[in-house]
């Protein structure tokens, strides 16, 4: 016999040290909310579906305030057409996030239940990554457009030292603008390194060990 | 969710709770992360329990429910994981009339399972509750074949940790 089921006769009949709950106890802890990390998935989703809606609404205020008319040299179907774009996309990965978050169940094996969870952190990734992207090119497309438009802009341009640098200017700009996002986006990459990987440390390794059950 | 539906939780829970206290000593050091366990796992299966109304028997369905909160939703546990202390490491049994060499010997067995990873220590949990290998793999969510295989490598890094 092996020592795994020496163990295993005498496990019926274990004792811990904790006390058993009474009834009225159980009950009281249907009561309790739950710290798993299911609900701050929920959380950090909402989140991040919050700060990119807020954001896009601060920048079309922005715009509509600002002393250069950006909506009317972009013209009216571009910007109010991407927009709408951009929020239809917002809308289908909220839907996308209900379904997967939807799915989450502790009663199936925990296997699926593992996929699940990083099938709805991967949703999240790919509606940042959206985001980032759509920032990128709308920022590119509306510096191209909008900058030469600007009265300082032309002013510097009319200037005597700027003759025959002018592309070489727009180039700079794009450039930094660019440089600007790259940066941002490496900001948003370590803050979700951070994030997730401390909240699905263990999953991850679980996962891992699961996985390599199958090799 | 209407009372009765909750009296009935709460007296099916009450019947099998010996189950989640195994499985919180199991995956826990203290008394208070074991508490803290317990109280997740019910919250976990009161969520779960308006969709499992009699598909299963109800502590088949329990061990599905609680392994996944210990081994995935759950998230304190591993902060703890360093300040084991004897107690939890003691395997205790209701009779005292067993021999004290055996005592020594289950308390040593028991020791070194707790040594074992999460997954490692779900599948011997099921191994020890008397579960066949068709249930295991469908817990887990892996083959058959795999959780048998994986069953003996346990069984061996078990012995390594007893005989070093």
């Amino acid at each position: 016999m092996d020592q795994l089921d020496i163990l295993k006769q005498n496990w019926q009949s274990q004792t811990t040290d904790a006390p058993r709950f009474t009834k009225d106890q159980l009950g009281g802890l249907l009561a309790k909310r739950s710290s798993s990390i299911v609900k701050w998935l929920f959380i950090i989703a909402i989140i991040e579906f919050a700060f990119f809606i807020v954001l896009g609404m601060a920048s079309h205020l922005h715009n509509q305030s600002s002393n250069i008319d950006v909506i009317g040299q972009m013209g009216n179907v571009f910007y109010y057409g991407s927009s709408l774009l951009h929020y239809v996309v917002i809308f289908i990965f909220i839907y996308l996030f209900y379904q997967n978050y939807k799915n989450i169940s502790t009663s199936q094996p925990t296997r699926s239940l593992m996929d699940a969870i990083l099938k709805t952190r991967r949703t999240m990734k790919w509606y940042i990554w959206y985001n980032l992207t759509y920032m990128m090119v709308v920022g590119m497309i509306a510096t191209v457009i909008v900058i030469p438009q600007d009265p300082k802009i032309i002013e510097l341009m009319a200037s005597p030292k700027m003759a025959g640098h002018e592309t070489a200017f727009y180039l700079i700009v794009l450039g930094a603008s660019f440089v600007v996002f790259l940066i941002i986006c490496v900001i948003m990459y370590l803050i979700y390194l951070l994030i997730y990987g401390i909240l699905l440390r263990k999953l991850k390794r679980n996962y891992h060990e699961l996985k390599r059950m199958e090799v | 969710m209407s009372k009765e539906l909750e009296e009935e939780f709460v007296k099916q829970l009450d019947e099998n709770q010996n189950i989640v206290h195994k499985i919180c000593r199991l995956y826990t050091n203290d008394q208070h992360a074991h508490n803290d366990l317990f109280q997740e796992v019910t919250v976990q299966l009161w969520r779960a329990y308006p969709k499992f109304r009699g598909d299963a028997k109800f502590s088949t369905w329990m061990y599905r429910v609680a392994l996944n909160t210990a081994i995935t939703l759950y998230r304190k546990s591993t902060r703890r994981v360093k300040t084991q202390d004897y107690e939890s490491v003691q395997f205790k049994i209701e009779d005292r009339q067993e021999e004290d060499e055996q005592m020594e010997q289950l308390t040593l067995l028991y020791g070194a399972v707790k040594q074992l990873n999460d997954i490692e220590k779900a599948l011997v949990f099921l191994y020890l509750e008397d579960k066949n290998y068709r249930e295991i793999s469908e817990t887990m969510g892996i083959s058959e074949v795999n959780a048998r295989v994986k069953m003996n490598r346990i069984k061996t890094k078990l012995t390594n940790i007893i005989n070093p």
